[in-house]
C-alpha cells in the first residue's frame, strides 16, 4: 500500500452559503413571527378590555394598589379648577365613571390617562395654553382616551410585550433588542391611531361644550413654535403621537367635514 | 433606537472582522497543510505500510482556542429559534480542528507517521446568558513514530 499525500479539493465540512443571506432571512422570519404574535395578543387585549366593564375597572385598579408615582400635587386651587372643567365636559362625553384629576407640578407639557379613572395633568400644560378652549381640548383628549379605553389597551399591550420579551429571552440580548425596536414601531403606529381618535373625540366634545371648535389646535401650535429645527427623518415612525402639523391639519379637516365653526377662544383666567 | 443602532453596529463589526480573520486563517491553514501533507496521520493503532522497526515514539499534541464573533453568535441564536444546521459555527469548528492538527504536526516535522489520532472538542464559555463569551477549544493528539532507516530520532 502506497501512501499518496494529497489534500481534499473541496471542503465538505462547511456550508458554502452566504451567511449574510441566512442572517437576513432568519431575521425577517423572527420579525414577521413576532409581529403576528403581538398583533394577535393585541386583539386578545382588545377583547379583554371591551369585556371589562367600567365598574369592574374602577373596582379592580385601586385594589391592585399600584402607585402611579407621577409627582407631588401641590396646587389644590388649580387642581380644583381643572376638576371642575373635567366635570363640565362630562355631559358632552358621557363617561361611564367619574374622573379624578391630579395636577402635578412639572415643566412637562403633558397629561396622562391612568387606569382607574385617574387623570394626571402636568402644570407645564397650563402655561402652554392661553385659552379655556385650548385647555378643555387637552382635557377632552384625555377623557377621550378614557372613553375609548385606550389607557387599558396600551397598558395591556405593554404588559403583553414585557411578558413576551421575558419569556423568550430572559433578559437583554441582541435579539431581544431588535425585537423591542420592531414592536416599538408597531406600538407607536397603534398608539398614533388611538391618539388621533382621541383628538376627534375631543373635537366633538369641544363643539358640544362651546358650539364652536376655536382653540382646539392651540396647544399643538404653541408646541410647534417651541420646536427648534427638525429631528432626523424617520423619528416619527417611533413616536407614540402623530407629528404636530399632521395633528393640526387632521383636526382642521375633521372640523370641516363635520361643519364645525372656529371662533375666538375664551381667555384662560388663572 | 440606540440599542438597535448598537446592535447593528456590533453585528456589522462582527461580520467584517470575523470575515477578515477567517479568510486570513484559512489562507494560513491551506499553506501549512500543503507543507505538512507528507506526514501521514491516521487513527489506526498500527503503522501503515512500512514494517521497519520503530526506533522512537512520542506523544504529540496540538490545541487551539478560537472565539466566535458577534455576527456568528447572533446567527446561531436565530438559527436556534428555527432549528436546522448552524452553518455559522461550521467554519469555526473546521478551522479549529485543522489548526489543532497542524500544530500537532508542527511539533514533529521529522516524524514518519502519526498514529492513533484523537480529536477532542470543548466549549469555553463564561458569564451569564446575555454576555457570554463563546469560544471553542480543539485538542488533537496522537503518537508520532520514527522508523529506523528513514530519519534520525527526534532530539
Amino acid at each position: 500500500m502506497n501512501y499518496q499525500p494529497s489534500l481534499p479539493e473541496y471542503n465538505d465540512n462547511v456550508s458554502h452559503q452566504q451567511p449574510l443571506r441566512e442572517f437576513f432571512v432568519l431575521m425577517a422570519g423572527v420579525v414577521v413571527f413576532v409581529l403576528i404574535g403581538y398583533w394577535a395578543l393585541g386583539l386578545v387585549v382588545d377583547v379583554a378590555v371591551d369585556d371589562l366593564s367600567p365598574e369592574q375597572e374602577a373596582k379592580l385598579f385601586p385594589t391592585l394598589g399600584i402607585d402611579w408615582d407621577v409627582g407631588e400635587e401641590s396646587m389644590p386651587q388649580e387642581q380644583a379648577k381643572l376638576q371642575h372643567l373635567v366635570e363640565a365636559l362630562n355631559p358632552c362625553l358621557s363617561l361611564p365613571y367619574p374622573i379624578t384629576v391630579s395636577l402635578v407640578k412639572s415643566d412637562a407639557v403633558n397629561a396622562m390617562a391612568l387606569p382607574g379613572g385617574k387623570m394626571v395633568v402636568f402644570s407645564g400644560l397650563l402655561d402652554a395654553v392661553s385659552s379655556t378652549n385650548g385647555l378643555m381640548f387637552v382635557l377632552a383628549h384625555e377623557l377621550g382616551h378614557f372613553k375609548n379605553r385606550d389607557h387599558l389597551r396600551l397598558m395591556g399591550r405593554g404588559l403583553v410585550l414585557s411578558i413576551l420579551a421575558m419569556l423568550a429571552f430572559g433578559g437583554d440580548s441582541g435579539i431581544s433588542d431588535i425585537l423591542a425596536s420592531t414592536i416599538n414601531l408597531r406600538t407607536a403606529k397603534y398608539s398614533q391611531t388611538r391618539e388621533s381618535q382621541a383628538d376627534h373625540t375631543a373635537l366633538q366634545a369641544l363643539q358640544c361644550q362651546f358650539g364652536h371648535v376655536g382653540g382646539a389646535t392651540e396647544l399643538f401650535e404653541s408646541l410647534q413654535s417651541q420646536e427648534t429645527g427638525h429631528e432626523f427623518g424617520f423619528s416619527h415612525y417611533f413616536a407614540s403621537h402623530p407629528e404636530l402639523q399632521q395633528r393640526i391639519d387632521d383636526l382642521h379637516k375633521f372640523a370641516q367635514e363635520l361643519g364645525y365653526a372656529e371662533k375666538d377662544p375664551q381667555k384662560l383666567i388663572r | 433606537m440606540e440599542s438597535l443602532t448598537i446592535f447593528l453596529v456590533l453585528v456589522a463589526l462582527g461580520f467584517v472582522f470575523g470575515k477578515l480573520a477567517e479568510s486570513r486563517h484559512y489562507r494560513s491553514i491551506h499553506a501549512r497543510e500543503e507543507m505538512l501533507v507528507r506526514l501521514p496521520t491516521t487513527s489506526c493503532k498500527n503503522p501503515m505500510g512500512n514494517n521497519s522497526p520503530i526506533i522512537h515514539a512520542e506523544l504529540v499534541h496540538g490545541h487551539v482556542v478560537i472565539s466566535v464573533d458577534y455576527f456568528k453568535q447572533i446567527l446561531a441564536g436565530l438559527r436556534s429559534l428555527f432549528g436546522g444546521t448552524i452553518q455559522s459555527y461550521e467554519t469555526l469548528l473546521d478551522r479549529a480542528r485543522r489548526e489543532a492538527m497542524l500544530r500537532m504536526k508542527e511539533r514533529c516535522p521529522t516524524a514518519d507517521q502519526i498514529l492513533n489520532l484523537r480529536i477532542e472538542t470543548s466549549s469555553i464559555s463564561k458569564g451569564e446568558n446575555g454576555d457570554r463569551i463563546g469560544s471553542v477549544e480543539v485538542l488533537a493528539y496522537g503518537t508520532a513514530i520514527y522508523f529506523q532507516q528513514t530519519s534520525p530520532p527526534h532530539p
